[in-house]
């Protein structure tokens, strides 16, 4: 266990040391210097959007972050011949393939809670603070989301290049939430074979839709039920390991090109 | 391979090399046996290695010469285990060279030694032993000793990616040796340096061969390989066709390059992998 613990803290190190990390730090503190300054249509309502736009950001910020992350680790070692170095150690592939997923995930999970932290403090001060039972539901909820996008993004990399492996999982990404919670409605009106096959891309691919429990916050719904979250949680344990197992496959017989004689 | 094959295989791998491992000092460095490599192309199947033997003993500095395209580098991929052979097998003090418990006791430096760019000199140690499983002061110890060793104290503290082509060499031995490894694999560790830096990896390598360490060296610079080795594997076109001390190769008044600009051209030189 320590070898991926090692090669999580080099994650750690590689995300706060470039400069990209600091553009959406940057950003996110403009975002929220605004959403402070904003005064909405001068009503009530003001403070709930503060808090969908807060939380929007919030996901996307750490979507965003989870998938290049994860998409540039394996590829990156390789393109700059690091793998060799790491792989030449008494090192697994399964234990590269979890250590760099531990470190884009816990990266991406702490930079949440720092967003979370931030919309929280920005919703307070216009006067709206959920209970701390449905953020901490939305945060662990959150964190299984991003493992999922993570292990999707570095299981992609495995047999490509940063840029196409990152622009594959986000194409993923955005039809998974704007296709897949639509796909009952469609089935409704089929039968047969298309009907099955509906059918099955519905079961067969991550719902991150079960994760996502911004709207109980903004409407101030309450906590949800433990067994919905316990539920909801072993769902993205199931996705995430099944994603890691697949990125494994992609990864143990991998030859890595090395000039030489 | 059926399921109880695979389980099989499994638990002998965990539990035979690490007594294998254990007892590790009867067995030799390098063991190659029949080792066979051919790769898939369109145009065909290439074979970058065709039954290749041989074996390296303890303590001493081997050289692995080839001219380029010769199977150096995939020989070195296979027993380090980067890749598996089509046929054969490659082990490291008795494990097979797939097995990660194998890497225990190698250190391993990359031609043009390059690694992540975003660590200091002394993170990168202290990283690369942490693989190794050490901790604390003694590892401490062991990256500043290191870095000294190789002239980096200077530089421990400034990111690799500031470091000079001679300078990520350096660190790239530092690397390898962290582990203090009773074998030492070299892949060009004086390519692309100057005569300072050739000669400075030199001396490591000859300090390396006094403590008693096991150093095998792939290069195709003839003149480092008289100069430190005690023997010689000569790979032309995927097989050995050579081995032996500079001494038993080399007649009277003839040179080792000339030697070999003989071997390759008899037994054709350009194999065409990499």
């Amino acid at each position: 266990m320590t070898r991926p613990l090692v090669l999580c803290h080099a994650v750690w190190l590689e995300v706060f040391r470039r400069r990209d990390f600091y553009v959406l730090l940057i950003l996110m503190t403009a975002m929220f210097a605004w959403l402070l300054s904003a005064d909405l249509f001068g009503s009530s309502a003001a403070s709930r959007y503060v808090l969908d736009v807060g939380l929007l950001y919030a996901w996307g910020g750490s979507l965003i972050l989870a998938v290049t992350a994860a998409a540039r680790q394996l590829p990156r070692d390789e393109e700059i011949g690091a793998v060799f170095m790491m792989l030449a150690k008494p090192v697994t592939r399964w234990d590269m393939v979890f250590g760099k997923w531990l470190g884009t995930w816990s990266v991406s999970v702490g930079a949440t809670v720092a967003l979370y932290l931030a919309v929280l403090a920005v919703s307070a001060l216009r006067g709206r603070m959920p209970d701390a039972v449905s953020v901490c539901q939305a945060l662990l909820l959150h964190g299984c989301a991003l493992g999922v996008v993570s292990a999707l993004a570095l299981a992609i990399s495995t047999r490509m290049s940063f840029g196409a492996a990152s622009t594959t999982a986000f194409v993923l990404l955005a039809a998974d939430y704007a296709v897949v919670p639509k796909i009952p409605e469609l089935i409704g009106g089929e039968t047969g074979l298309r009907a099955d096959l509906l059918l099955l891309l519905y079961k067969g691919l991550p719902h991150l839709e079960v994760f996502d429990l911004r709207r109980r916050l903004i409407h101030g719904w309450g906590a949800a039920p433990a067994s919905a979250i316990l539920i909801s949680v072993a769902y993205g344990v199931a996705v995430t390991g099944a994603l890691l197992a697949l990125a494994w496959l992609g990864y143990r017989k991998k030859r890595f090109p090395r000039q030489g004689g | 391979m059926t399921p109880a094959a695979c389980l099989k295989r499994a638990a002998g791998i965990f539990f035979w090399e690490r007594l294998i491992h254990a007892v590790g000092p009867a067995m030799n460095p390098i063991q190659v046996e029949d080792l066979a490599v051919s790769y898939r192309t369109r145009s065909g199947v290439v074979e970058a290695l065709r039954g290749v033997s041989f074996s390296v003993e303890e303590g001493g500095v081997v050289g692995f010469l080839g001219p380029n395209g010769a199977g150096k580098t995939t020989t070195l991929n296979v027993l380090l285990g980067f890749e598996e052979p089509t046929s054969g097998r490659a082990r490291l003090y008795g494990c097979d060279s797939t097995s990660s418990i194998a890497r225990r006791r190698v250190g391993f430096m990359c031609e043009h030694s390059r690694t992540h760019p975003f660590l200091t000199g002394r993170e990168l140690l202290v990283m690369a032993g942490r693989l190794f499983g050490m901790r604390g002061s003694a590892l401490r110890r062991a990256a500043d000793s290191l870095l000294e060793r190789v002239g980096l104290s200077g530089a421990a503290d400034r990111r690799t990616g500031t470091y000079s082509r001679g300078m990520l060499q350096r660190m790239g031995l530092a690397q390898a040796l962290i582990n203090d490894p009773d074998l030492v694999i070299l892949d060009e560790p004086t390519s692309g340096l100057d005569p300072v830096g050739r000669a400075r990896v030199r001396e490591l390598i000859a300090g390396l061969r006094s403590e008693g360490k096991t150093v095998f060296f792939s290069s195709h610079e003839l003149s480092e390989v008289e100069l430190v080795c005690d023997r010689v594997l000569m790979l032309v076109a995927g097989h050995i066709a050579a081995s032996g001390s500079v001494d038993e190769l080399v007649r009277d008044g003839e040179s080792l390059e000339r030697y070999f600009l003989k071997l390759a051209a008899e037994r054709g030189g350009e194999g065409g992998v990499s």
